[in-house]
């Protein structure tokens, strides 16, 4: 599905000395970058042309980063990467879920933002569910804030549990390959496993299942993957007319 | 004759109480009666008797007249009896009210004798001990009331106003100065009747309480000792009112400064890490430039330092927000020995031995990747300060398999961990004082047990070893094999 044009990064960042070097390391890995210094100048870039990502500096003295964010997502579902410096609060980081795809610190490393860049990009294919996504009687995920209600009780989900079960839901009902979701929730740097994908299952299915026991809606499929199913009203009733693959 | 009535109202009307007659009249009329009265019957009787020759009428005459004189004597005597003691028990009753803490009537006797004049003494003692109860209850009631978040001004106000209220004093000021510039009024009969009490806290004199009282009320020791107490209770609360104003003002400082260590912090964290994201970004640039720069030892030590101090300012802020109670780990599942070894690269120093032995292969840990980081960092960067450059690092990943926690071991082969050290070590801004060697923040193990501890984990220093240097193990939750596929 991926086409041959490049990939568009729209950076937004204060630091000028930054936004030079980053986007010669981009160019140099084939991204096509367009740069902002403030929220202004990034708005009048997007009315230009929309970008694939938004790579956004959350900590910019001139204008809130978290104003622009929110802006910018209610113009259009880009995904937004934060690239801020660690603040000495962690509200800010809570309230990034709402916004951003994904964090990444300052100082970066450059090879560990790229694989960030290109997990978020490889995930643009998935239609992530942005509203309330109804499994069954006791499985409701919200995953645009990262939380599911089992059995009337709200869970919160790990942002990997997160970015896994919106893998899952884009294809739901079908079989998602152990290989993929390995790519779609861990950037390549973090040299995941598969056992990752076999853990985070498990540990999933003691969140979000009745009987992690006797799983209804996060099934195993022996030697391949695993599928996110929808029930009826019946819980022991599997919706079968999705589940294909 | 009326015996006193049980009711507590304390104004009983003066019919139900009074005989009309003086106590010494019905005393003597009483007497009198009991002895004449038999006498005068007998002397009858004999005169009768001697009027009559008729012994046999005159004997049984005689014997009942005897009879009667004797029924007569014996009535007047109780009614003697009756008139002196009742007046005695409704007093004695009284005084036995007053003396439990009651309120009690006033009794109403006639006449000005004896017992007229106990029982005029009685009422006025009754209706003092009434006054001062109804003033002490109105004097605790003022006390409690006294708020020290209010000021000392508030509550000097209070203080006068109430004093006035209480005592009935015509004026009343709160003086709190040296109590010798306040100089003691006389008491001239006719006028308003000075009134004062020092007002202390503890052994210290704050001032006076200084009024009047009005020219017919009485001043006994009694209300001396009230009006001190209420004097003594309004210095304690003036106290109290003056410390709460010295922690209030303190709270506000070190919440100013708290503030300020804040912005500091939030500068430390923005104008450090900004450069330093440059000086990565251009060194990153520069490694990836050409064969020959990536191999430029000058540019290697560039990164890596720049790196350092990104884990030094990343420690910093953590502990801020550990203190701020704002840091929440987010647990993902981590492969234990593939961050050790990461970690372990990090810190460039491949001229040291490294050993790492997994005896966990397959187990994941459960905690969150970036602070796991922080605390590799910490312990292996340890090892390496304190273990000698010719020591070996050894790392040793075990599983306690029927609690799910893996245990990490990290061992230096330095001089260990003093006595004196080991009790400290955990604790802030601490170095181990006998091989300090001045770098580092001392935050480390700090920062380290206190993550891990968030991430329901464990830091432990080892026992002692010989021939070993210090051996941290680290513990947190774990995840067996997944074979699921």
């Amino acid at each position: 599905m991926n086409e041959h044009r490049a990939r568009r990064i729209l950076l937004v960042d204060d630091d000028a000395s930054l936004l030079v070097v980053l986007a010669e390391q981009l160019r140099d890995d084939g991204f096509e970058v367009a740069t902002a210094r403030d929220g202004q100048e990034a708005l009048r870039r997007l009315d230009a042309g929309w970008p694939d990502l938004i790579l956004l500096d959350l900590m910019m003295p001139k204008i809130d980063g978290l104003a622009l964010a929110r802006q910018i997502k209610s113009e259009a579902d880009l995904p937004i990467i934060v690239l801020s410096a660690i603040d000495t609060a962690d509200s800010k980081a809570r309230l990034l879920d709402e916004v951003a795809e994904d964090y990444v610190s300052k100082p970066y490393h450059y090879p560990e933002l790229r694989a960030r860049i290109q997990r978020v990009l490889a995930r643009l294919g998935d239609r992530i569910p942005h509203q309330s996504l109804v499994l069954g009687p006791n499985l409701t995920l919200d995953l645009h804030r990262r939380a599911a209600t089992v059995s009337g009780k709200e869970v919160q989900l790990t942002p990997t549990e997160s970015r896994l079960l919106m893998t899952l839901a884009a294809s739901l009902g079908d079989i998602v390959a152990t290989e993929t979701l390995l790519s779609r929730g861990w950037a390549e740097t973090e040299e995941a496993e598969p056992s990752y994908v076999w853990v985070s299952m498990r540990r999933l299915r003691q969140k979000i299942e009745v009987d992690p026991d006797r799983p209804i809606h996060l099934l195993t499929v022996r030697g391949v993957g695993y599928r996110l199913v929808a029930v009826r009203e019946d819980p022991s009733c599997v919706d079968a007319s999705r589940a294909g693959g | 004759m009326a015996e006193p009535r049980p009711s507590t109202d304390p104004a009983p009307s003066p019919t139900a109480a009074g005989s009309g007659v003086s106590f010494r009249v019905l005393l003597t009329a009483g007497l009198i009666v009991a002895s004449v009265l038999p006498l005068a019957v007998f002397g009858g009787l004999i005169l009768l008797l001697g009027l009559d020759n008729n012994i046999r009428v005159m004997v049984p005459l005689l014997i009942g007249g005897v009879v009667l004189a004797a029924l007569f004597g014996l009535l007047a005597a109780a009614a003697a009896v009756a008139s002196v003691t009742a007046p005695l028990r409704r007093i004695t009753t009284a005084v036995e009210r007053v003396a439990a803490g009651e309120t009690s009537p006033p009794i109403h006797l006639t006449g000005d004798d004896e017992l007229a004049r106990l029982a005029e003494s009685h009422n006025r003692i009754a209706s003092e001990v009434g006054r001062r109860n109804r003033e002490l209850a109105a004097l605790l009631g003022a006390i409690a009331g006294y708020n020290p978040a209010d000021g000392p001004q508030t509550l000097a106000a209070h203080a006068e106003s109430d004093a006035c209220a209480i005592y009935g004093l015509i004026d009343c000021r709160l003086h709190l100065v040296d109590t010798i510039t306040v100089p003691i009024e006389e008491n001239v009969p006719g006028d308003p009747r000075p009134v004062r009490a020092s007002v202390r806290a503890g052994s210290e004199t704050l001032g006076v309480l200084a009024g009047h009282l009005p020219a017919t009320r009485s001043w006994e020791r009694a209300d001396q000792d009230l009006l001190d107490l209420f004097a003594s209770e309004v210095g304690v609360a003036l106290r109290n009112a003056e410390l709460f104003g010295q922690i209030d003002r303190q709270n506000s400082r070190l919440l100013e400064l708290d503030a300020a260590k804040d912005e500091f912090l939030r500068g430390v964290s923005h104008n450090l890490q900004t450069p330093l994201t440059s000086i990565r970004a251009y060194v990153d640039q520069l490694l990836a430039g050409s064969e020959e720069a990536a191999r430029d030892r000058r540019l290697q030590i560039v990164a890596e330092q720049a790196d350092r101090l990104t884990r030094l300012v990343r420690q910093l802020l953590i502990v801020t927000r550990l203190e701020a109670g704002v840091l929440r780990p987010e647990v993902e599942v981590i492969a234990m020995a593939t961050r050790v070894r990461r970690a372990w690269e990090a810190l460039n120093a491949s001229d040291v031995a490294f050993e790492l032995h997994d005896e966990a292969p397959g187990w994941l840990a459960v905690a969150d990747p970036d602070q796991l980081d922080q605390v590799l960092w910490a312990l292996l960067d340890n090892a390496l300060k304190y273990g000698g450059r010719e020591g070996k690092v050894e790392v040793a990943i075990r599983v306690d398999d029927p609690a799910d926690r893996i245990h990490v071991t990290i061992a230096d082969h330095g001089p260990g961990v003093s006595e004196a050290d080991r009790a400290r070590l955990f604790t802030r801004f601490t170095r181990g004082a006998t091989q300090s060697s001045g770098d580092g923040t001392g935050l480390g193990l700090y920062v380290s047990r206190q993550l891990l501890q968030k991430m329901g984990g464990e830091l432990l220093l080892e026992p002692a070893c010989e021939g070993l240097g210090a051996a941290f193990t680290l513990s947190l939750p774990g995840e067996p094999p997944g074979d699921e596929t």
